[in-house]
């Protein structure tokens, strides 16, 4: 092969090359807008940047290792409690303590994820279910440690005291890093691998590759992010309830996969962006927003299973046509 | 010699049905192997055995003097077993590239890493390996756009990304012209003779089947009819009753 053949081949397989071109002007508008807008927009535009990065942790096991996971809060309610107790039990700086709750999802998502990958499909899912149960229990029912159901507040100042704009932008930093450390891993290899054992497992093993580990080491990183999400989440409202853990947050995330868009990197941001959008403006205009939210939920399924992404990629490729 | 693969009394039942009920047969090193048979002879269910991944079997299977019944099929794969599955596998989702360079990645333990250089360092070989089996110029292409006839040639590529010693091939040519069936095929004996591995591949083209093996075991219903040389088998009254005579389903 020639010098210029083997380039355009190396072009050709899947890494991460990031298009700054969209990256750069999104960053921009999103610093513009929390610039310009009031505290309370810029503390829902940081909600919003950390539910895009929890939808894409979660998305890294739907849309990649085809997992289907119902119990991807646990993860969330890890980080967010592995930092708080760090400081209030462990006496941990907070400062500190944001490593903690990151490698304590981590932690639960290894010990969960080796007995949930034992399984496949719709017990998998039970599995995921059943452990996110669990952890929502545990926290809500051990007052000692936990705090229980009134869960813990109090200490810390939030958002260590920066202003609403300031964390805002602190965590835009934080989330736009894992996010391409996300889109990173699903190009590299390791992600090749993990959408392998996604699409075929019966085939990835017979190519050699252990299709358990794989998705352990995916569960693994998937409940890191979440635990990432979690904590920036704990220091945004100075506390950790138990309900950082339940069937609602993860319901919110799968929600926000499928709107945005499965099998599209971008789906869990673009699900993130469009539900909490729709669940602040149409709750405030129409008092049973959650039928609004099935009707869409409904017309996606139904009519665009690619969701939010796959529809802007027809409408692209469309409009490529006609220029 | 030693033969590679020893299959001792392989019995696999799906549930009350017996789907294999006492295969006992050799295969030496170096062997291009043909298993032949009708419609629903156990054929396949042979070669999952043998690559591992199917639960319940009993008997034994010798594979370098190694009973692998009990092992998973990815540890098989590391042992030297490579297969190709009667409807294409390859990963529907995945361009041909992305597919091949898959099998590569696999073969050579590093699945999780997360350097692209682990890409660099294969993509000539993937590249060889693409124009060998025919597919350079569709490395871009989503294997769900592929024919049926070049989702095999890319099966076969990949199978042979881990230089397995045993190339297990279940209906390479399914879906293929006569022409690109026999190109296929010698290419596929070529390469097995030139890297020294042992082949068995199920065929139901008997003119490749004639061209190709060494020797062919016919299977029915579970059990093996006759085996022998292609001259042998061709000849044999038996197999032509229930087979070739029969003309194949
Ligand atoms: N998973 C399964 N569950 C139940 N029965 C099965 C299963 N797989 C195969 N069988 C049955 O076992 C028998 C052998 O099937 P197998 O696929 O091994 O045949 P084959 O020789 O490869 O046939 P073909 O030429 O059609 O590919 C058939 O009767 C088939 O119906
Ligand atoms: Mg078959």
């Amino acid at each position: 092969m020639t010098g210029q053949d083997l380039k355009t081949w190396r072009a050709k397989v899947a890494r991460a090359t990031v298009s700054w071109r969209f990256v750069v002007p999104a960053l921009a508008v999103v610093l513009a807008i929390n610039w310009m807008a009031s505290t309370s927009t810029s503390t829902m535009m940081t909600e919003i940047m950390i539910m895009a990065l929890f939808a894409s942790s979660l998305n890294l096991l739907m849309s990649f290792g085809h997992m289907v996971s119902f119990g991807h809060a646990a993860y969330f309610g890890l980080g967010a409690y592995g930092f708080t107790l760090a400081v209030v039990r462990g006496g941990v700086p907070p400062e500190l303590a944001l490593a903690v709750g990151p490698l304590v999802a981590a932690l639960g998502g290894l010990v969960f994820g080796a007995l949930c990958v034992r399984l496949t499909q719709i017990y998998f899912a039970m599995l995921t279910l059943a452990c996110a149960q669990i952890t929502y229990t545990v926290l809500f029912q051990w007052y000692d440690f936990t705090g229980g159901d009134t869960g813990i507040t109090g200490f810390m100042i939030p958002r260590f005291g920066l202003s609403e704009k300031g964390y805002a932008t602190a965590v835009l930093a934080v989330v736009t890093l894992c996010l391409l450390a996300l889109w990173g891993i699903v190009k590299s290899p390791l992600g090749l691998s993990i959408r392998a054992v996604g699409q075929d497992r019966y085939r990835a093993e017979a190519l050699g590759l252990g299709a358990r580990r794989v998705q352990l080491v995916a569960f693994v990183i998937a409940a890191f992010f979440a635990g990432v999400a979690g904590t920036l989440y704990s220091v945004l409202h100075g506390a950790a309830f138990p309900d950082y853990a339940g069937l609602g947050i993860t319901l919110d995330g799968l929600i926000m996969v499928v709107i945005g868009g499965l099998n599209s990197f971008a789906g869990g941001i673009w699900g993130a962006i469009i539900y909490e959008l729709l669940a602040t403006f149409v709750s405030k205009v129409i008092h049973e927003w959650e039928l609004v939210l099935g009707l869409i939920l409904l017309a996606i399924c139904l009519a665009a299973p690619a969701g939010f992404a796959g529809v802007s990629a027809r409408l692209r490729a469309m409009l490529g046509g006609i220029r | 010699m030693q033969p590679i693969l020893s299959a001792r009394h392989i019995r696999k039942a799906y549930g009350a049905f017996i789907a294999l009920k006492d295969i006992s047969f050799d295969i030496p090193k170096g062997e291009r192997h043909a298993l032949i048979g009708p419609n629903g002879a156990g054929k396949s269910t042979f070669i999952a055995c043998i690559a591992g991944q199917l639960p319940g079997v009993e008997g034994e299977m010798i594979f370098k003097g190694e009973n692998i019944l009990s092992l998973p099929p990815a540890r098989l794969a590391k042992k030297g077993i490579g297969r190709t599955f009667q409807i294409s596998r390859a990963f529907l989702h995945m361009s041909v590239l992305e597919n091949m360079m898959a099998a590569y990645v696999i073969a050579s333990g590093r699945w999780a890493s997360l350097s692209d250089r682990v890409y660099d360092e294969r993509i000539d070989r993937v590249h060889a390996m693409l124009e060998t089996v025919g597919l350079a110029d569709r490395a871009k292409d989503v294997v769900a756009d592929l024919s049926l006839g070049d989702r095999k040639r890319l099966e076969f590529g990949m199978a042979l990304a881990a230089d397995p010693d045993l190339l297990l091939l279940d209906e390479p040519t399914a879906g293929m012209s006569i022409k690109e069936r026999h190109f296929l095929m010698e290419m596929v004996a070529e390469r097995v003779d030139a890297t020294g591995k042992t082949l068995i591949f199920v065929e139901h083209d008997i003119d490749v089947v004639m061209k190709i093996a060494r020797r062919v075991t016919v299977m029915v219903r579970g059990a093996i009819l006759a085996q022998g040389s292609p001259e042998d088998i061709k000849a044999n009254d038996a197999v032509q009753a229930v087979y070739l005579g029969g003309g194949h389903g």
